[in-house]
């Protein structure tokens, strides 16, 4: 791979990172992760089925071919050069934004209340999903070309452009349905994390980022005073317990179903609260179901495996030297675990109810499609790592090379496996 | 603008190590919440959870069935059975003709009334017949058609039609006894429902997987062997029906009784009603089991109970005989006789029961006083009335809507209660069901002993024990053995003047013993006084070889025929064919020669 087009190397002295072995362990978390949400919906799709009279699509099946879609996405972004991704940036933005638009006069109907989705045939494409994907590329690419450019902390070309863009996204994506808005403010807050995120990594002056958090504060207290079901949703989980049965049936009906979990669950065929009395019990409500069927010992699992997967990226913005790559690092962390956490946050009832997935558990085909589709480029990053500062830090004057380290046949020719021995 | 370069003071590592905790910090914040939620609060949430997915349904129990004897062995008269309720929902209905022109040759009716049902506006059910038979359910449930479903619904069935329709009573559309037996003993007949305990899914419909579930099974109903004879319960409404429609009375009713247990062997009214069809009923009068829930002014067959009471109390003999004046001034007012014959001169008991003498029943309630009629004469009279033969109270029997009638209390309320009493013992100024009536009559023919009046014969528990209901005694030594033979001897002597006064149809041979006593009542006016042109005409009467065998009587509401002599003239006749009928076709006792 061509090494050299990586740029702003931060360890000049360590100019001779070479392909090596990836992050194997983001995949095998991902695969688990990915396993136990098709085991879900695999258990509940009877209920599903039942409550939808007999006539419900196969759940399985269409979760399949959405996990069979999003591993083709992840090989495409683990092998298309990330070169070639940041060249696509603009493009990127522009189908995104292409898409959006098509979601945007796709007619509502009552199964698809906001203007959220593509529709085509018997499939349908949440754009925001897409959005998150181009976006992360976007950024990445935009600051750290203005971060190359020492611009930084420059209002005109940096902070401009860059404020524009979030007004954009808080009038399409947190714009209310009257507006033909998305209506979809969790989204925004994962793309709002995503931006400060990278932001914050890139080293933006926090003065500017702050002014920015207080005008979409403001922006935020506007949106929810002028929509009537977010002013609910807000009073509701302020006093989930004054209206289980109308605006905050859903919040309660998911504590219930985390409550009546207990320490071991009630067992994978044994979820009650999925047969019609948690809504959206494979997609938005699955945590909750989960925890229903697997209880505090199950959520402590899942919640390990979020914080693996969250330590390799972590692991992995550490050592990548590269900023571009890095901000690519620090989008995906950003998006999956704000996701993860306002997902998670609404089940437990210390968050107001939100309508986003949980990553790669949830059914839903764009969620686990864009989802790869960002794990694709981190894979392809992992291959980039550097070790450089363990390494300094380990061997005093005599360079040690750490055994147990993904790269250490980095100074050595490439490794050729199918070519080695024969010639 | 400021153009210092940007060269990244930060450091990403640290950066994104505080984001890491940061995350860490969040990520134990839900494992302490969830710890709460799953471990600390589990009682409360699975509390919560079950009372929302635990629901309870009752399963009905069958109901139990009624027998009844049929000579030796016992026929069902009341069954169960499934029928299905014929619906649409007018909404999915697609071919409204074509719909009802496939109905039609099924259930019946006329084709443009099931199209125009199948067309109901604003509704999504519309029943299009009830009660189909499970055949014409399940060929109405062949042709698929979208929209149209039956319903299964249980129903009694009577193998027996109408018969018995009074006594039995009939089970509402909620399962509940209306009137008769079905109403007094719907707690027996009805069971105990089951019931399911389910974890269900949010329509109610069970989880087969859930463990939670909890059933109690249904028990079913008890069955009932009731006393009555099926052959003579049919032969007596018979003779019922003719008698009203000779007569055109507003009502009739009989009953047979067996003296020795209380056991009603056949009760009849007329006009009555068909159970299966309750409902087309318009009047809800026929619904009651007269003979039970009617207590009238019985007239001049009280003046039995008057006979016994003075025999037991020793103030007469059966061979006594008195001065009727033809009239007694009590209380400022005449008794006299308004019936029959009306003179002056000696009479005897005898003569009393035959002509029907008010003014010999009233000498009697005077010589119980004393010479007079008095408090001590008004006491007697009342504790005999009231205590031994239990008139004016309600028998226990096992009917819904019984009443207890009406005996005035003997203390002086300054309104004339010695003419009440007066009245009383012929048979006015108090009231009693034809029940009540064959009841007392009972006890005294049986020697003294007065059975609770019964129609249940077996209980048959939902677990295969049988109970048989023994006769139940409510009062004993009601009258001497030797008041009984004498009161016996007098009626069957009254019988025999009849004969011999023209009443042919009385003569049942020397192989039987047969007597009673006509009655005919006048009816109080609502406004006071009594009506001269309505009169309700009674009998009272046994038929029996060495003993008296089965206790009679009839009440003849309101005929419009022989309003002067309603008890001669009506009700007479219906006792003499209920007696022929009972010795010819129902084995009575003859004599031992």
């Amino acid at each position: 791979m061509n090494i050299t087009r990586l740029q702003n190397r931060q360890h000049s002295d360590d100019a001779q990172i070479r392909r090596h072995r990836p992050d194997y362990w983001l995949v095998v978390i991902a695969v688990f992760l990915v396993a136990i949400g098709l085991t879900v919906v695999y258990a509940i799709s009877p209920a599903l089925s039942a409550i939808s009279g007999g006539s419900g699509v196969n759940y399985v099946s269409r979760q399949l071919i959405a996990i069979g879609l999003s591993v083709a996405a992840f090989l495409v972004t683990a092998r298309v050069p990330l070169n070639t991704w940041r060249q696509w940036q603009k493009p990127l933005l522009v189908i995104a934004a292409f898409g959006t638009l098509i979601a945007l006069i796709t007619p509502v109907v009552s199964q698809y209340p906001h203007h959220r989705w593509i529709r085509l045939g018997g499939f349908s494409l949440q754009s925001v999903e897409i959005l998150k994907f181009a976006l992360i590329i976007f950024l990445a690419g935009f600051l750290s070309r203005q971060a190359a450019a020492g611009k930084l902390g420059d209002a005109q070309a940096t902070f401009r452009p860059l404020g524009i863009l979030l007004l954009v996204m808080t009038v399409v994506v947190a714009g209310p349905d009257a507006l033909r808005g998305q209506s979809d403010l969790g989204s925004f807050g994962v793309i709002l994390a995503m931006a400060g995120a990278m932001a914050v990594m890139i080293g933006m002056p926090m003065r500017r980022i702050m002014l920015a958090a207080a005008v979409l504060g403001l922006l935020l207290v506007f949106v929810v005073t002028i929509s009537p079901y977010r002013r609910e949703r807000l009073t509701t989980f302020m006093h989930p317990e004054t209206d289980c049965l109308n605006a905050g049936y859903q919040a309660c009906q998911a504590l219930i179903a985390v409550g009546s979990g207990g320490i071991s669950g009630l067992g994978l065929g044994s979820s009650v609260q999925a047969y019609g009395y948690l809504p959206e019990a494979q997609n938005d409500s699955i945590f909750a179901i989960y925890a229903e069927k697997f209880g505090f010992i199950g959520v402590m699992v899942l919640l390990a495996l979020f914080v693996a997967l969250f330590a390799r990226l972590r692991l992995i913005i550490e050592r990548t030297s590269d900023v571009f790559s890095r901000l690519v690092v620090v989008g995906v962390l950003a998006w999956l675990s704000t996701q993860m956490i306002i997902n998670v946050g609404a089940m437990v009832g210390l968050l107001p109810l939100k309508g986003i997935t949980l990553p790669l558990v949830s059914y839903g085909g764009t969620s686990v499609l864009f989802v790869g589709a960002a794990l694709g480029l981190v894979f392809q990053i992992s291959h980039y790592t550097s070790f450089s500062s363990r390494n300094v830090q380990k061997s005093s004057g005599q360079r040690i090379y750490d055994e147990d380290s993904d790269d250490r046949r980095r100074i050595r020719r490439a490794y050729h496996p199918d070519s080695s021995g024969r010639t | 603008m400021n153009q210092q370069p940007d060269v990244p003071a930060v450091n990403p590592v640290q950066r994104v190590r505080i984001w890491y905790a940061l995350l860490l910090l969040v990520f134990g914040t839900f494992a302490v919440r969830v710890f709460y939620l799953q471990v600390i609060r589990y009682d409360y949430y699975k509390h919560a959870a079950l009372n929302d997915q635990l629901k309870q349904y009752t399963v009905p129990a069958e109901r139990g069935v009624i027998t009844a004897h049929l000579g030796e062995g016992t026929v069902p008269i009341v069954l169960n059975q499934k029928l299905y309720t014929l619906y649409a929902d007018p909404t999915i209905v697609k071919h409204a003709d074509m719909d009802a022109a496939k109905l039609q040759p099924i259930i019946g009716g006329n084709v443009d009334d099931i199209t125009q049902a199948l067309q109901t506006k604003q509704t999504r059910y519309v029943v299009l017949k009830k009660r189909l038979t499970p055949a014409q359910s399940s060929k109405v449930l062949a042709l698929q058609m979208p929209g149209v479903g039956t319903l299964e619904q249980d129903y009694r069935s009577y193998p027996q039609g109408s018969m018995a329709a009074q006594l039995l009573g009939f089970v509402n559309n909620d399962g509940s006894g209306e009137y008769g037996i079905e109403q007094a003993l719907n707690g027996e007949l009805a069971g105990k429902a089951g019931q399911l305990k389910a974890v269900t899914d949010i329509n109610g419909v069970p989880l087969a997987a859930s463990s939670g579930n909890l059933s109690v099974a249904p028990v079913a109903g008890d069955n009932l062997g009731l006393t009555i004879d099926v052959g003579m319960q049919s032969a007596l409404e018979k003779i019922v029906q003719s008698a009203y429609n000779d007569n055109k009375s507003k009502d009739v009713s009989a009953i047979i009784m067996d003296v020795h247990t209380g056991a009603v062997k056949a009760m009849a009214n007329y006009p009555t009603f068909d159970p299966a069809n309750y409902q087309d009923v318009n009047d809800s009068s026929v619904f009651q089991n007269q003979s039970v829930t009617t207590p009238i002014e019985p007239g001049s067959i009280t003046k039995v109970f008057t006979t016994a009471t003075s025999l037991q109390k020793g103030v007469i003999t059966p061979q006594t005989t008195f001065y009727d004046p033809g009239t007694w001034q009590i209380d400022g007012a005449k008794v006299s006789d308004v019936e029959e014959d009306h003179s002056t001169g000696q009479q005897s008991i005898l003569s009393t029961l035959d002509k029907s003498l008010n003014t010999g029943a009233t000498w009697m309630l005077m010589q119980l006083g004393g010479g007079q009629v008095n408090t001590q004469g008004r006491n007697i009279l009342y504790d005999y009335f009231s205590n031994h033969f239990r008139l004016g109270k309600a028998t226990g029997i096992e009917q819904g809507y019984e009443p207890d009638g009406y005996v005035p209390k003997p203390a002086d309320n300054g309104a004339g209660i010695n003419l009440t009493y007066a009245n009383m013992s012929f048979g006015q100024a108090y009231t009693a069901t034809a029940l009540q009536m064959v009841s007392g009559f009972s006890s005294i023919l049986n020697g003294g002993t007065y059975y609770q009046p019964r129609l249940v014969d077996t209980m048959t528990h939902a677990n295969g024990v049988a109970e048989t209901v023994r006769p139940k005694v409510l009062e004993t030594n009601v009258i001497s053995k030797q008041v009984s033979d004498n009161v016996i001897s007098l009626l069957e002597q009254n019988n025999t003047n009849h004969i011999h006064e023209g009443f042919g149809y009385l003569n049942f041979g020397p192989n039987y013993n047969v007597g009673g006593k006509t009655g005919t009542a006048e009816i109080a006016d609502p406004n006071g006084g009594y009506d001269a042109h309505k009169v309700n005409g009674t009998y009272m009467g046994f038929v029996g070889g060495d003993t008296p065998q089965y206790a009679i009587v009839v009440y003849n509401l309101e005929p419009s025929k022989y309003a002067g002599f309603a008890g001669a003239g009506t009700s007479q006749p219906v006792f003499g064919n209920i007696a022929h009928m009972l010795i010819n076709d129902f084995g009575v006792t003859p004599k031992r020669q």
